[in-house]
């Protein structure tokens, strides 16, 4: 195998994904906690229009940050998302081919599909599907989408999620996240070591609580003002910025028990309403993405 | 003979699921085919059947058919035995129907199969259901293909639209070709070939050998976990397995974190030396022959490496502070939205514990102090992560810090016991500890009217009240004398809620269920009218009391005796049925019968009061069953409803007076009797 690199890894990954048939899609420019979140999944899941799309998602989680000095757990990961709808068949060979795409002879190693279904109460969707474990290690998440936004889902989408870092560590043999190679010369750590610091001694200490609390609440107002005028893509930005505050006033040790499940339902709330307009905008459209002999008047 | 089998092929299917579904399959197509073999199995991705011992086709069998009637015209006849093939030889005697009895020919086996096998299949229900694709069907994982030979000829059926055939396909990396298939037999062999092992119990003995050899090479044997070696078997479609080693350094880790992380999170098996010490080398499954360039063994060690190292980071962080001040953090930790935080929890555990300690008279400190400490490890980091080790990590950090045995133990053993098979803890200190935390939280949850309702027990309250059951039951050195009601009114009392009667009679109907059922499914085996006699007699004051009267109305009601205790107590229950008083005034007595049967009862009470207090109740029984002669002679001579109400009621307290001295023991009216059995 040619020497591994982070930036190598996400080169082929979008030419496999690429090749077969996906949009590539650009990561969302607004703090998310996962790839699932950016509305190219989260949105497009929903109605029936088919869609197939790939893209890197930088994934903030103010709670896993370790100011830098855990090898593998970071405030912020990049994430690979693949969203197939409808799910094709024979996904799982697809997602087998991405891995000897990246130069793995799957016949030396142990591959398995263990049982995990994932779940965001926050965005009130839920799948079901597996880790992938490579030899022993989480390397992807695999999910059939149930439900989003309250919603049953038909067509059913299948969500490949791989972590970058992960893969790369393991592939390359190092036992730091921050030893990877990220290409060009750069490791991982020279890239990111200072803001991992950084952003753990800010979400864990120096977040300043009371602001956060009047831009949950501002955002929030300004989610529903988007909402009321009909506008779902700006309306479901303001939702995310309103998951993001939580997550770091959660980090910052701010939100008690109590108080967490009344947060997560005004986020849910949002996003459940965002899910409903977006379907009603799209109907509204005609469902221009399908086929057209499958497009109602 | 005939044979058929099937393969689904599907996607991987969790592994706690399989042996359900075996069964509900077995079941269902040993319905369809009674006389037949029936072999169920899976691999993670596969279901498969094999019957064999099928008949070729059914039995032919013979049919009434009702026809027109016979008051219908010539041609309504004709017609019927045209479409029935029949002459009017055919037609039956009687009725106002024409009927005729007509043979049908048994149908053959294969559309038996082609009717049953599709319903069978896909009206499995699974306990999560998905849907893929265009979503029109819900199933455990999407359908790839489908095998269905008869005789080993391909018998065409389709499961949710996915038509059959003979070819299936191998292991999904070491040979992912398509295999035509001729019979049951070819099918297991051609698959081995291909790297994948149809039967789940050959799995999981090869996976066991395997294992044993691999531990066996470093003078180790695998952990006896029965939990992991069921899931091993559907874990994997080649029953590999690989032995690895995690860093040495992380054996200075307490064991149960190394057993708790390899097992609950890696579903990996720690081996053993012969001392039962733990090595650093565990044993993983694999779905591969051989792990030749050794990938396997170093992805399951980075994982448990990176496992233990967070475990160990834990474990060094909590080291820095102690238990008893890590107290003042537990006013952030809510235990309930109504019932305040643990500090106030831990407040109510003491008071709770110390009331045990004075009722049955010891001066504990080892109680105290752990009572004190017994919820200090829920603000560690290593609780946080390992949620499972309440307690115990609570324990482990206490004999860190020396404190002694009686101390540590009952905090690590005070969630026991978790069910009904656990063990209980294993000192007197550990038991009370655990009862007085079980407690506060029964009379808290009641108390906020969350008691547990139908199936939902979201907050475990009905193994909380078990738990304080099985513990009460003990007998060893670990027993402990006080009933459920002192318990109830000390937790109350705790809560400064002493004078809730409301809460405590709830409590206590809950806790009169839990020990009728305990007592009927435990290892005494009583029958539920003997628990019923028994426990209309009380039992809020001791349960060791309960259970030895249980036990000699169970020796009693077997012997020949028993009638008569039953038929005195039965007479004298419905006669003074609104009579309390046993209080006789022997100047009213008037008939001899009487007297005598007053100075009987009361000097047989006096002795059946020693024996009750000596807990003899199976001599008490039979002492008041000795009582029968001279009560029969009582009822034959004496009229106790008389018009006089002086003399009524002086008779009726005479008769309670003497059932009183059963009714002490147990409600025996209660007991259910087959009264062919007692005759001679």
């Amino acid at each position: 195998m040619a020497r591994i690199t982070f930036q190598g890894l996400i080169l082929a990954l979008q030419k496999f994904w690429a090749d077969r048939g996906c949009m590539i899609e650009m990561p969302l420019d607004i703090e998310v906690g996962a790839g699932t979140m950016h509305p190219a999944t989260f949105l497009r899941v929903l109605g029936p229009e088919p869609w197939n799309v790939a893209y890197v998602q930088p994934s903030r989680r103010p709670a896993d940050g370790r100011y830098g000095d855990n090898p593998f757990r970071l405030g912020k990961h990049y994430q690979f998302q693949v969203v197939l709808k409808p799910s094709p068949i024979d996904i799982q060979d697809l997602y087998l081919d991405s891995l000897r795409a990246l130069g793995l002879d799957l016949t030396v190693h142990d591959i398995r599909f263990e049982e995990d279904n994932w779940e965001a109460p926050t965005l009130g969707a839920w799948g079901v599907g597996w880790q992938v474990l490579l030899d022993g290690m989480e390397i992807t998440q695999f999910t059939y989408f149930q439900q989003a936004g309250g919603i049953d889902l038909s067509p059913v989408s299948a969500e490949i999620t791989y972590g970058l870092e992960r893969l790369t560590m393991f592939l390359s043999r190092k036992s730091s996240v921050f030893a990877i190679e990220w290409g060009g010369g750069f490791k991982y750590g020279d890239v990111r070591k200072q803001d991992e610091y950084e952003i753990s001694k800010y979400d864990f200490e120096v977040a300043n609580i009371d602001l956060h609390w009047k831009l949950f609440d501002q955002y929030e107002s300004e989610a529903r003002r988007c909402l009321e005028a009909k506008l779902v893509f700006p309306a479901y930005d303001w939702t995310l910025k309103c998951s993001h505050v939580f997550n770091t006033l959660d980090a910052r040790g701010a939100v008690s028990v109590t108080e967490r499940v009344g947060v997560i339902k005004r986020v849910r709330d949002l996003a459940v309403q965002c899910a409903q307009l977006f379907v009603d905008t799209r109907r509204e459209l005609g469902f221009p993405l399908l086929p057209a002999q499958e497009r109602t008047a | 003979m005939a044979e058929y089998f099937f393969e689904l092929l599907t996607e991987e299917i969790p592994a706690w699921m399989h042996d359900a579904a075996h069964a509900t399959l077995r079941q269902q197509l040993s319905d369809v085919f009674p006389s037949a073999e029936v072999f169920v199995t899976s691999t993670p991705r596969r279901i498969v059947f094999f019957l064999k011992n099928l008949p070729l086709r059914e039995e032919d069998r013979e049919e009434e058919v009702k026809g027109p009637p016979r008051t219908a015209g010539e041609k309504a006849l004709a017609g019927f035995l045209k479409k029935n093939n029949a002459t009017a030889a055919d037609i039956l005697e009687g009725g106002d129907y024409i009927r005729i009895r007509r043979r049908v020919a048994g149908r053959g086996t294969d559309q038996i199969l082609q009717e049953r096998v599709p319903r069978v299949v896909e009206s499995l229900r699974w306990p999560k259901m998905m849907r893929w694709s265009g979503g029109e069907h819900a199933y455990i994982r999407p359908i790839h293909s489908v095998v269905s030979v008869f005789e080993q000829q391909h018998l065409p059926i389709a499961i949710f639209g996915v038509a059959s055939g003979v070819t299936t396909v191998g292991h999904r990396t070491l040979a992912p070709g398509p295999i035509t298939v001729t019979s049951y037999n070819d099918y297991v062999t051609k698959l081995e070939l291909a790297r994948v092992v149809i039967d789940a119990t050959r799995r999981r003995h090869v996976m066991a050998e395997r294992a044993r050899i691999l531990a066996n090479a470093i003078q180790g044997t695998p952990s006896l976990d029965v939990t992991i070696w069921s899931q091993w078997q559907y874990l994997t479609e080649y029953p590999g397995v690989l032995r690895a080693e995690f860093g040495p350094e992380y054996l200075a880790l307490p064991e149960e974190v190394l057993v708790t992380v390899m097992r609950v999170h890696q579903k990996q098996l720690p081996i053993r030396r012969a001392d039962e010490t733990l090595t650093n080398s565990f044993l993983a499954v694999l779905d591969n022959e051989a792990d030749r360039d050794g990938n396997a063994a170093y992805g399951n060690a980075f994982v448990t490496n990176a496992r233990f190292a967070d475990a160990k980071f834990f474990h060094d962080t909590d080291r820095r502070t102690r238990l008893e001040d890590r107290l003042p953090q537990l006013t952030h930790l809510q235990f309930q939205e109504k019932l305040g935080n643990y500090l106030e929890k831990t407040k109510r555990i003491e008071a709770i514990a110390r009331s045990v300690c004075t009722h049955i008279g010891c001066g504990d400190e080892d109680t105290l102090t752990a009572a004190h400490l017994c919820k200090a490890d829920l603000v560690t980091e290593m609780v946080k992560e390992f949620t499972d080790l309440q307690g115990q990590i609570g324990g482990i950090y206490a004999r860190e810090e020396e404190y002694p045995d009686g101390v540590w133990q009952a905090i690590y053993d005070h969630y026991l016991p978790a069910n009904i098979e656990d063990r209980l803890p294993r000192t007197v200190s550990g038991a009370i500890v655990s009862l007085a935390d079980k407690i506060d939280t029964l009379a808290g949850f009641f108390r906020i009217g969350a008691r547990p309702t139908g199936s939902r027990d979201p907050f475990a309250l009905r193994r909380a009240a078990q738990g304080i059951v099985q513990i009460l039951l003990n007998r060893d050195t670990r027993q402990i004398r006080v009933g459920v009601a002192q318990l109830i009114d000390f937790a109350l009392a705790a809560h400064g809620d002493a004078t809730n009667t409301q809460v405590r009679n709830d409590l206590l109907g809950f806790f009169d269920e839990r020990i009728r059922t305990l007592l009927e499914i435990s290892q005494y085996g009583f029958a539920y009218d003997e628990i019923a006699a028994a426990m209309e007699a009380g039992w809020a004051a001791s349960l060791t009391d309960l259970v030895d009267r249980v036990t000699a109305l169970k020796r009693v009601r077997d012997t020949p005796n028993f009638l008569s205790i039953l038929d005195s107590a039965k007479r004298i229950a419905n006669i003074t049925a609104d009579h309390e008083s046993s209080r006789v005034d022997a100047k009213k007595l008037q008939d001899e019968a009487e007297k005598r049967l007053n100075e009987l009862a009361s000097s047989v009470g006096e002795q059946i009061d020693e024996m009750i207090t000596e807990r003899d109740y199976v001599r008490a029984l039979e002492s008041f069953a000795a009582m029968a002669p001279e009560l029969e002679t009582f009822f034959d001579n004496v009229m106790v409803m008389v018009d006089d109400p002086a003399l009524r009621n002086n008779r009726k307290s005479l008769l309670r007076k003497v059932g009183d001295a059963v009714l002490r023991i147990g409600d025996v009216t209660k007991i259910v009797v087959d009264r062919s059995e007692y005759r001679a």
